[in-house]
């Protein structure tokens, strides 16, 4: 960014040649008249566009923009959490009453998502920022990938989803927490946590005070864009992904790899992978393959997918190095196939 | 500089879209056509706080734009934000980098804008319920079933006789009883020439994990006079399976399927 002239709308660029409130209203005018007119495309557009559709084609945008419909609200939570935590919180005050022991300390990090309930879509934001307070590498990592499970709101959806059944939401929420604290205690004996950092965030650890200067609601809104645009690109593309693959995947294909008790698993894990749905609602989109897959393929399906998917990846790569990133995967791969088998074999 | 744009506001964008169509969907009593009535009020709330801080967004520059250009040297010097970019010692392929992702951010956006503001909403077609086998087993078809002895049969549902079919395949427990099912048709997938099913989709989140349910119907040849999808009203009586290669131990022998609207609400929950 540079003081030369650009090509791009004034309004954006203008608080540095208007002064605020114009900009603001040109601002404001330029978002109503998108509303109105993305409300106009929305109230006139011809009934008889889904004509030229095929059923598939059809179906295809129905399943995706049903995973956007009902992921995009528990996103927008999970953005307005952790502006409050970040912005609105007095500093430290959810670090300060952490325990000195290193083991207690990060049983109690992991349990932090109880107070978060956000996904974990929200969670990378929100770990960088407990990063950037004081909280080591390692703790962190047990927050990201314990917060997700251990959440009410998560405990709640998969609790409606499978109830009691086959024991798949007590070795969702033990799973969950036994692989966050193994993974803390892993990366807590790294001799320099630090390198674990991609550059340019170790660069803005040793800037974390440096912060912007302004009001509150104005850090609020700032962060509400930056969070929106992270997130929701990721959460469109992963919804397409999802419907495509209910779309292509044949039921046959599924039936036969769900019948066997360890191919299941490794299948349910790969979908995971793949499809990146939200842990708030993960318990729901497995429940339509709850007939399919053994309970030791949901679990895995529940206990990886929140922790590892391929939008996580791409977010946690913004922090820690591609690396770090390949370990991450393995340990947490190897511990939920673990988990799904001995769950199989009880089963 | 346009590409980066794009890219800083896509998300006030997909919000916005998001947002428009959440609101549309509800006003015009459609929200049901994608998720749970559960979820209603929690979405419309959200999208509400949502569109707020949305308007917010477009009143107020940017901070860390702002912050940059108080300090020209800052992109060459230092790495002072965390969403900054090592690349610096690279530009061209930087600036290469950032109008792919301006390019892609552009197509995210306007894929979004059409499926969600330009194609109208529909519910599922029978190519998803054949795809994903009518009546399987599974948590969705594990709920109470009614009891049929006492019972009010006349306002049972396609769910509430696929579930005491599927309990319960004795045609004398059936014997005299009046079944009138609403549903859309869909082909048997063992016999679809004499055998089609009256169903509908159970959801328990969102339409991605709809459930088909159905009610198969004995009438040879129906492609003469319905089409797959097309929404029939049934009534009559279940006898068991002779003159069919379908594996339903028993089927509705119809007296009257008559061309239907598809219902307000056409999943059933």
């Amino acid at each position: 960014m540079s003081r030369l002239p650009t090509p791009s709308p004034p309004a954006l660029h203008a608080p540095h040649t208007r002064p605020p409130r114009r900009r603001a209203s040109v601002g404001l005018a330029l978002g109503l008249g998108l509303l109105v007119l993305f409300a106009g495309i929305r109230l006139f557009a011809p009934d008889a566009t889904g004509d030229l559709l095929s059923n598939s084609v059809q179906d295809f945008f129905t399943l995706s923009i049903s995973v956007v419909i009902e992921s995009l609200p528990f996103v927008f939570l999970g953005i307005l959490l952790s502006i409050a935590v970040q912005v609105w919180l007095p500093e430290g005050f959810l670090l300060r009453h952490l325990p000195r022991n290193a083991v207690a300390r990060r049983v109690t990090i992991s349990l932090l998502g109880v107070l978060l309930p956000v996904c974990e879509c929200g969670n990378v934001p929100l770990a960088r920022g407990l990063i950037l307070r004081g909280l080591t590498v390692g703790e962190s990592m047990t927050f990201l990938l314990a917060a997700p499970i251990l959440n009410p709101v998560t405990i709640i959806t998969t609790y409606q989803a499978f109830g009691w059944d086959d024991g798949i939401l007590v070795a969702r929420i033990l799973g969950g927490f036994v692989i966050a604290n193994l993974i803390g205690w892993i990366y807590s004996r790294h001799p320099s946590p630090m390198s674990l950092l991609t550059p340019t965030f170790q660069a803005s650890c040793a800037h974390a005070h440096d912060e912007v200067r302004s009001s509150r609601t104005r850090r609020s809104v700032d962060m509400f864009t930056t969070e929106t645009a992270a997130m929701l690109p990721a959460l469109f593309v992963g919804s397409a992904v999802a419907g495509l693959i209910q779309v292509a995947v044949s039921r046959d294909l599924l039936v036969t790899l769900g019948q066997n008790p360890v191919l299941s698993v490794f299948a349910l894990m790969a979908l995971a992978f793949v499809i990146a749905i939200c842990s708030n609602v993960d318990a729901f989109f497995i429940l339509a393959f709850g007939s399919t897959f053994m309970p030791g393929a949901v679990v895995a399906f529940l206990v990886f997918g929140p922790m590892i998917d391929v939008k996580m990846l791409a977010l946690m790569r913004t922090t820690f190095t591609a690396r770090t990133l390949v370990q991450l995967t393995i340990i947490v791969g190897l511990a939920s196939a673990a988990l799904g088998l001995g769950v199989n074999a009880v089963a | 500089m346009r590409s980066r744009l794009i890219a800083r506001w896509q998300g006030i964008l997909l919000s916005l879209i998001g947002i428009v169509a959440t609101v549309w969907l509800a006003a015009t009593d459609r929200l049901g056509l994608y998720i749970h009535p559960r979820y209603f009020w929690f979405t419309v709330i959200m999208a509400g706080i949502a569109a707020v801080l949305v308007v917010a967004a477009f009143a107020f520059a940017p901070l860390r734009e702002a912050e940059h250009e108080h300090e020209p040297g800052a992109e060459l010097g230092g790495e002072d934000g965390p969403d900054h970019e090592p690349a610096h010692r690279h530009r061209s392929e930087a600036s290469r980098a950032g109008r792919l992702r301006g390019a892609l951010a552009a197509l995210i956006v306007a894929g979004a804008a059409i499926a969600l503001l330009v194609l109208p909403p529909t519910t599922l077609t029978s190519s998803t319920a054949t795809q994903r086998s009518i009546n399987s087993t599974g948590s969705t078809l594990g709920g109470e079933a009614p009891t049929l002895v006492g019972g009010d049969t006349s306002q049972f549902s396609v769910k509430d006789w696929a579930l005491l079919l599927r309990q319960n395949p004795d045609a004398e427990y059936f014997a005299e009883q009046d079944v009138a099912v609403t549903g859309f048709v869909t082909p048997s997938p063992d016999d679809p020439e004499n055998v089609f099913y009256v169903a509908r989709f159970v959801v328990t989140c969102c339409a991605v994990d709809a459930q088909p349910v159905g009610v198969p119907v004995y009438f040879p040849d129906w492609e003469e006079s319905f089409a797959a999808d097309q929404w029939v009203a049934a009534s009559g009586a279940f006898v068991p399976n002779e003159g069919s290669t379908s594996a339903e131990p028993l089927l509705l022998s119809p007296d009257d399927v008559t061309v239907t609207e598809q219902p307000e609400q056409p999943y059933v929950f």
